[in-house]
């Protein structure tokens, strides 16, 4: 601990505090403003997808309570094959395809590693690095999303619609939901790929990469809930 | 007279510096990498051994939680920016809310299930 005058240390915190990124405030709490904001804007997503997640468990049990009491309203809003089978699993598991989400899970989360590695580059002012990683990280969301469409597209073939019942409504709205932020992500990317072409990104401003970084890591941890709860968890 | 503040050394350094030395190394970050599509690769295999119940649910869950923790620790620096100066204030009011925010959820899935 060392004593020093009010004008030294306030010079001291000046220098400290703006030395790394342009915003140069940052709160108490050892945190710049804008990673705080991230922070806090992240919180309300976790109670968005906590509240959807909450939202599919409910009515799955609801329409598998029905399907299995063989409510007629129920049964009519989707093939006959299809009933048959939730009927004879007693879950509604015989509607995905395992092998492939997975494939799609590792996919998203091969894609939170690439975005480490251009934080990393871009620290270091590497802008060749910066590129690619970026580049790299987007074209695997976009491999994800591509898997999604596909997905929706075998669930309607199937006869799963969104307005035909409560499962449906509550598949594609939760998954959905998830789709849309992960295509959020792509453009942010898409325009830090842009900003860095153009010689915009650099050390100085890697703290907007690694916001942009929280947000997509924050997508695959949710992907990481969805997987389980809906796709493993029967 | 010259009025004069005590500070702690870390205090001036506190608030940025954690950008440049605090983080994982590129090794680190392939090896939970590699770690998380191993339990990816379990949780997939558990599924298909054809368990019921709590034998089911309960690793599934306990993996899944584990994933959760790897990606928000490591990949979102939480377990290294909360060693900053006060970070561990900011990381602590937002792991308390969250797993308050969790438990609200359970308690409303519980309202439904037992039909309170």
């Amino acid at each position: 601990m060392t004593a020093i005058p009010v004008e030294d240390a306030v010079e001291v915190a000046d220098d400290h505090g703006s030395d790394h990124h342009d915003d140069g405030h940052h709160t108490s709490l050892g945190l710049s403003n804008m990673k705080l904001a991230m922070w806090l804007f992240l919180g309300s997503e976790c109670l968005l997808f906590g509240a959807l997640i909450s939202t599919y468990l409910l009515s799955k049990a609801r329409f598998l309570t029905e399907v299995l009491a063989g409510n007629p309203e129920v049964l009519g809003t989707l093939p006959a094959n299809l009933i048959e089978e939730f009927q004879a699993e007693g879950s509604v598991e015989p509607l995905f395809d395992i092998p492939f989400t997975s494939a799609s899970s590792f996919i998203l989360l091969m894609s939170s590693v690439t975005m480490v590695f251009a934080h990393q580059a871009i620290s270091k002012n590497d802008q060749r690095n910066t590129r690619l990683w970026l580049a790299t990280t987007a074209a695997l969301g976009s491999v994800f999303i591509a898997g999604q469409v596909y997905e929706f597209t075998t669930f309607y073939n199937e006869g799963l619609r969104f307005d035909g019942n409560l499962l449906g409504s509550a598949l594609y709205t939760l998954t959905g939901f998830h789709g849309v932020h992960v295509t959020v992500g792509i453009i942010m990317l898409l325009s830090l790929l842009v900003l860095a072409f153009r010689g915009k990104l650099n050390q100085d401003r890697a703290e907007t990469l690694e916001l942009v970084g929280l947000y997509w890591h924050f997508v695959d941890v949710v992907w990481v809930l969805i997987f389980t709860i809906v796709y493993l968890i029967p | 007279m010259t009025d004069s503040i005590t500070l702690d050394s870390t205090d001036t350094h506190g608030h940025s510096d954690h950008d440049d030395h605090a983080h994982p190394t590129e090794k680190q970050y392939w090896i939970v990498f590699v770690i998380l599509a191993v339990i990816t690769a379990v949780e997939i295999a558990w599924s298909y051994m054809g368990l019921e119940g709590p034998a089911l649910v309960v690793p599934l869950i306990i993996m899944m939680v584990v994933k959760f923790l790897m990606i928000a620790g490591v990949f979102m620096h939480l377990s290294f920016d909360s060693k900053m100066p006060n970070g561990r204030t900011f990381y602590l009011c937002f792991g308390a809310a969250m797993v308050l925010a969790i438990l609200v959820f359970l308690v409303v899935l519980a309202a439904f299930e037992f039909q309170i």
